[in-house]
């Protein structure tokens, strides 16, 4: 495999793509602090958000049944008889957020009763804290 | 060695027997699949201005002394048809109450009171409990009323498992005019909203408990027939196909004092919902029609 097909099949980090911007800037000339300073923001502290995704499925297409997050350190939810950001995990990927825990097959799989609101998908974004 | 002091057992306070069950058949198998049913303003208004001056001169958790007061226990425990209801649902001879809890919130509250069961829920086929709410004021949106999620009695889970969950599919609001009742399985899912108003939101949560075995002595539903009504409900969401359907089959036959001849098949038996030609199999024998067969005019 070229390296040039490696760092195509990797989807560049929001500091990549500033460093390559900055990069284009200092090329050509328009380089600025505030260009330096949204740099230096992205390799400061992060902060972690969490979505809670409960779906009536393992399958990331299906519809959300219940959901939660926690933005900037704060619980939070969508209005419940509103609508939601999103409406499955497949639209919460395509806006950036990173599955890190999948449903618990084991305890889906082993009583034929619901227990539990659902299959619970977490997923995580970092930003600048 | 001192003798004990003599303790004195009150008696258990019980429904008064003329007050007759209301739900028919289709109305028990409805509270089987939504776990909750709400009687709007019912209470009359000078019970419900002399409950908030009770709970402002006893502000706290847990009031139980208004259970003693004669016009409390006429208005609202034994409000006709807030009652009547609860008679159908845990049979004659049924205990009162012995406990209030007041949850009284100040508006504007941010903060929702999180999903939870109450302790002390258990996951059986069986009512032996029933949890009630009352509101003695208006309780809009704006002053942060609870929310239930209907059918959830069918779903099992755990107090410490539910703190994370946010907005649910299909939960409701009790928002409801003075004097309104809700009455609910002890277990259904529930928390307090979030008041984006002002003023003081009282609510009183209390419990009625089954004294004899169940049965059906209910009113029955003239061409209602268990083998095939449908029993699905709101908790189809949540679980394997036609769950909450097994589920709410299994607490109804339960109720009508036949669960010792429950038995779900599986497959396609009862009771899995669907159009057939004929009644399907695996109906439990103690569940008849109404009217009986035979009995017909």
């Amino acid at each position: 495999m070229s390296p040039a097909t490696t760092a195509t099949a990797t989807p560049p980090t929001a500091l990549a793509v500033q460093l390559r911007a900055a990069r284009a800037r200092l090329a050509a000339g328009t380089l600025t602090d505030a260009d330096l300073a949204a740099i230096e923001a992205q390799a400061g502290p992060m902060r972690q958000d969490l979505l809670f995704l409960q779906a009536s499925s393992t399958h990331p297409g299906s519809g959300a049944l219940g959901m939660a997050l926690v933005i900037d350190g704060v619980m939070q939810e969508p209005p419940w008889d509103g609508a939601w950001p999103y409406q499955n995990v497949l639209e919460a990927l395509q806006d950036g957020w990173r599955v890190i825990s999948f449903p618990n097959l084991a305890l889906l799989t082993t009583s034929p009763g619901a227990k539990g609101l659902g299959c619970e998908f977490i997923l995580e974004r970092w930003r600048p804290a | 060695m001192s003798s004990a002091p003599a303790t004195t057992v009150s008696p258990v306070a019980t429904l008064p027997a003329t007050i007759a069950p209301t739900l028919d058949d289709a109305g028990v198998l409805r509270f089987c699949t939504q776990g909750y049913c709400l009687v709007p303003g019912v209470v009359p208004a000078w019970v419900n201005a002399k409950t908030i001056a009770y709970l402002d001169a006893h502000p706290e958790p847990e009031p139980s002394g208004i259970l003693h007061e004669g016009w409390f226990r006429e208005h609202v425990l034994c409000q006709p048809a807030a009652a009547r209801i609860i008679r159908t649902l845990l049979g004659p001879g049924l205990a009162l109450p012995v406990l209030m809890s007041s949850h009284r919130r100040q508006a504007p509250l941010a903060a929702t009171g999180g999903w939870h069961i109450d302790g002390g829920s258990r996951w059986r086929p069986e009512l032996q409990e029933l949890q009630v709410f009352y509101y003695p004021q208006d309780t809009p949106e704006a002053l942060g009323p609870t929310h239930l999620l209907p059918g959830s009695h069918l779903i099992e889970n755990a107090q410490r498992a539910m703190a994370h969950y946010g907005a649910i599919r299909g939960e409701v609001s009790t928002a409801a005019p003075a004097g309104s009742i809700i009455i609910t399985m002890y277990r259904l899912w529930h928390r307090a909203s979030p008041a984006t108003g002002t003023g003081v939101r009282h609510l009183l949560k209390y419990c009625y408990a089954r004294r004899a075995a169940p049965g059906r002595d209910w009113p029955g539903t003239p061409g209602f027939d268990p083998a095939t009504a449908s029993f699905s409900g709101p908790a189809a969401p949540f679980g394997e196909q036609f769950h909450e359907a097994i589920a709410a089959a299994e607490l109804f036959t339960w109720l009508c004092g036949q669960h010792h001849t429950f038995h779900h098949v599986g497959g396609q038996a009862w009771p899995v919902p669907a159009q057939r030609l004929a009644p399907p199999t695996g109906v439990p024998a103690g569940l008849t029609p109404w009217p009986p067969r035979g009995a017909e005019t």
